[in-house]
């Protein structure tokens, strides 16, 4: 009788070890199969993010899109940080910020075709208006644009800013990056401008634009504010999309 | 309350990655002629993001790069096996992670919030639960 119990107590023993060893050898698996999937995983992502981030580097003294600018451009009256005919009929207002992405998007996906289906024609003059609300260094870039308008050539400051913008508040929006933007811009003379910038005109243009934004109602840029025959005054159109949404206001303040 | 069976957990990850692989082609499609999901409750917020420098990912729209990972996670539902259970789990955690960093942008860079985008988080978030738990539960364990 006990050698059977002790044969059935040898056996449970047994088999309680096996299962330990079972479920030891499941943990080691879980642990190497886990850590590998975790590794890739993680591998995946950083790449994927640096790559994401790669396209938006920007912020470089190296400028990109120089001649792009000035072809888009040329031609077209500007006056401070208006562009097109002062006769056209209707305005369009883009309260912006210079380090804004989607601003920046507006410049690059949108604006090319605006200009050349309407501001060409006669039809629409477009004014940028600064809206800095993205940092201090939205803040240094706003009077640089207002600066080089001074001498007319603000479109082109502000195109080539947006053609090589960083990602925001990195710290890229350097003297050296503003003074890299307005020789690309063609702005003549480069001891004005500085001073121009460096004015509390410059500063106090600044703030009023951003007051008048606010007052529109205006929370994020790109914004937009129309005025022409068909307005009363200057209405707030808010953010726009497609190229269609902006023909269509411009068509309806003719 | 015991534990859901792995039948249980591949038979809903099945269903979430599908409805995934939906609405991540919806997406697409919409961005596919240079315009923008239809935002539900609008605002624009859809168009904002289809718009920006970050919907596209080494010249490929990110939303393709969401039908892809999420057809592997049908796929990894499908198959039985430690090797479908790691490449579920990998997948799913790979795509928890970019789907962070894209909500991330959306919040604090784009300044955006597309609806379309946020759905497609929130089932990346459940199928890294699920594939999380079948890894966790059932690795080293008979099919």
């Amino acid at each position: 009788m006990s050698a059977k119990k002790d044969r059935e107590k040898r056996r449970e023993e047994r088999l309680q070890r096996e299962s330990e060893a079972a479920e030891n050898a499941r943990r080691q698996r879980l642990i190497k199969l886990g850590s590998a999937a975790v590794f890739l995983a993680i591998v995946a992502v950083v790449v994927a993010v640096v790559v994401s981030q790669s396209g938006t580097s920007g912020g470089d003294t190296e400028l990109e899109n120089v001649a792009e600018v000035e072809t888009g451009l040329a031609n077209i009256p500007q006056h401070r940080l208006t562009l097109g005919l002062p006769t056209a009929k209707v305005k369009l207002v883009e309260f912006g910020d210079l380090q804004c992405p989607v601003c920046r998007d507006f410049a690059v996906k949108v604006l090319p075709e605006l200009i050349q289906n309407k501001v060409r024609s006669g039809d629409a003059r477009i004014e940028f208006r600064n809206f800095p609300i993205l940092g201090p260094e939205s803040i240094e870039a706003a009077p640089a644009a207002i600066a080089a308008g001074e001498q007319n050539r603000g479109w082109d400051f502000i195109e080539l800013f947006y053609k090589n913008q960083g990602i925001e508040q990195t710290g890229y929006v350097t003297e050296e990056f503003l003074t890299s933007i307005a020789k690309g811009a063609k702005v003549v003379d480069i001891p004005r401008w500085n001073r121009d910038r460096r004015s509390a005109a410059a500063k106090n243009e600044v703030k009023r634009t951003t007051g008048e934004a606010e007052r529109l109602g205006f929370g994020g840029t790109p914004s937009f504010a129309i005025e022409g025959p068909g307005t009363n005054g200057l209405e707030p159109l808010g953010t726009l999309g497609s190229l269609g949404e902006f023909e269509e206001a411009i068509d309806a303040a003719a | 309350m015991s534990a859901p069976s792995e039948g249980t957990l591949r038979a809903v990850t099945t269903f979430v990655a599908a409805f995934g692989i939906g609405v991540a082609t919806y997406i697409a499609l919409a961005e596919s002629g240079g315009g923008a999901p239809a935002c539900l409750a609008g605002g624009g917020g859809c168009e904002t993001v289809a718009e920006s420098q970050y919907s596209d990912l080494a010249g490929i729209n990110v939303a393709v790069i969401g039908i892809v990972g999420y057809v592997l996670l049908l796929l990894t539902s499908l198959l039985p096996g430690d090797g479908a259970r790691m490449g579920g789990f990998a997948l799913s955690l790979a795509g928890f992670g970019f789907s962070l960093y894209l909500t991330y942008l959306e919040l604090f860079v784009i300044e955006a919030i597309c609806q379309w985008c946020v759905i497609s988080a929130i089932l990346m978030t459940i199928l890294f639960g699920l594939n999380a738990f079948r890894m966790l539960h059932y690795t080293g364990r008979p099919q």
